[in-house]
């Protein structure tokens, strides 16, 4: 029961990880490399949450699904760092653009009020 | 500004007020002995002294950086300025007057003869007049760019570097310090841009040793460049 319950908080999160991807791409803001490797990224989240129940139960030596259930702890735990990468990567994402535009600005700016262009 | 063969001499400097000028002159007396179209151009990064007055006074256009943002934005923006005034080429040189002029001058016409994209004035392949030190830091820096980059040169900082009217249009970097020198190569290869290297002289006087890279600044170098690779394997 609560490993339902770890999935259905953290795959909304990866869910609007991945639409948020896919506009960004269909609205030409992202790079075609940089949507793959994004859309890989967040793919692989999936994967390894939805697979994360039996693989730990393998590890330990034992079959798929006879492990004990997760703690409330684990299940927030685990939202959490979904959440935070999904944040994280974000805000990376809108620093960059923002670094590029105030260099960009600085650039043109200087170029423009430079002495001769000026007169 | 659109004759054959116009270049564009991008000259990044910060504090270089003592040097400045008779730095634009010997380059300008150069330039004017070969059969150039030439425009002299010092991007003053935000200097706290009279870098832009004594460039001026040698004879240099100037532009002033608002803030100081580093030796790669320097760069950047004596690029874009040239690219803008469509210069053949551009090359860029060390204000502190470490570059001999006749290497810039030998440069351009290496880079006219060839029609390499990228050409690199390597202090590495004669190092005479150089510190073992010097040597020794700029040999792991390039190193280091090859690791990382998979771009193979002898010296990766240096500083003396021609540009095709095609690289101008399209290499563009990230990084603001120093390690741009690095990443600049690294965008050229991406770009599949050409890239070539000539030998150059290096001229260290007391003011330029002081002025110069000092080695303990390759580890921050060697740290944004590792943290710009990993950065990039999730764009």
């Amino acid at each position: 029961m609560r490993y339902i319950i770890l999935l259905l908080l953290n795959v909304p999160i990866i869910s609007i990880a991945i639409l948020n991807i896919i506009t960004k791409f269909k609205l030409r803001k992202i790079t075609k490399r940089r949507f793959k490797i994004q859309m890989i990224l967040w793919a692989t989240a999936l994967v390894l949450l939805i697979l994360s129940f039996p693989v730990y139960n393998i590890l330990n030596g034992g079959t798929p699904f006879d492990s004990a259930e997760l703690s409330l702890f684990d299940i927030m735990q685990t939202t959490a760092i979904v959440f935070l990468i999904y944040t994280v990567n974000d805000l990376r994402q809108k620093n960059e653009q923002n670094e590029k535009r105030l260099r960009d600005l600085h650039q043109e700016l200087s170029i423009i009020l430079s002495d001769d262009n000026k007169k | 500004m659109s004759a054959v063969n116009s270049v564009c001499v991008v000259i990044p400097a910060y504090n270089e007020g003592s040097v400045i000028q008779d730095v634009v002159k010997d380059i300008t007396k150069e330039l004017k002995a070969s059969s150039l179209s030439y425009e002299v151009l010092v991007v003053n990064d935000g200097s706290k002294d009279d870098t832009a007055a004594q460039a001026k006074l040698g004879g240099a256009k100037v532009i002033n950086h608002i803030l100081n943002s580093g030796a790669g934005s320097a760069t950047a923006t004596g690029l874009s300025y040239a690219n803008q005034k469509g210069f053949d080429f551009a090359i860029t040189m060390d204000a502190d007057g470490q570059h001999l002029s006749k290497d810039v001058v030998v440069g351009i016409k290496k880079a006219q003869s060839t029609s390499v994209d990228l050409l690199i004035g390597s202090r590495l392949i004669d190092t005479t007049g150089m510190s073992r030190v010097k040597v020794l830091g700029n040999k792991g820096l390039s190193n280091i760019t090859k690791l990382l980059f998979g771009v193979n040169v002898t010296d990766s900082q240096s500083g003396l570097r021609v540009f095709s009217h095609n690289a101008l249009e399209s290499l563009r970097w990230k990084t603001s310090g120093y390690e741009f020198c690095s990443e600049m190569l690294w965008r050229a290869k991406q770009l599949n841009l050409s890239i070539s290297e000539y030998p150059i002289k290096a001229v260290y006087t007391e003011y330029s040793k002081t002025k110069g890279q000092n080695n303990w600044n390759a580890i921050n170098i060697v740290k944004s460049l590792v943290k710009r690779r990993i950065v990039e394997i999730f764009e």
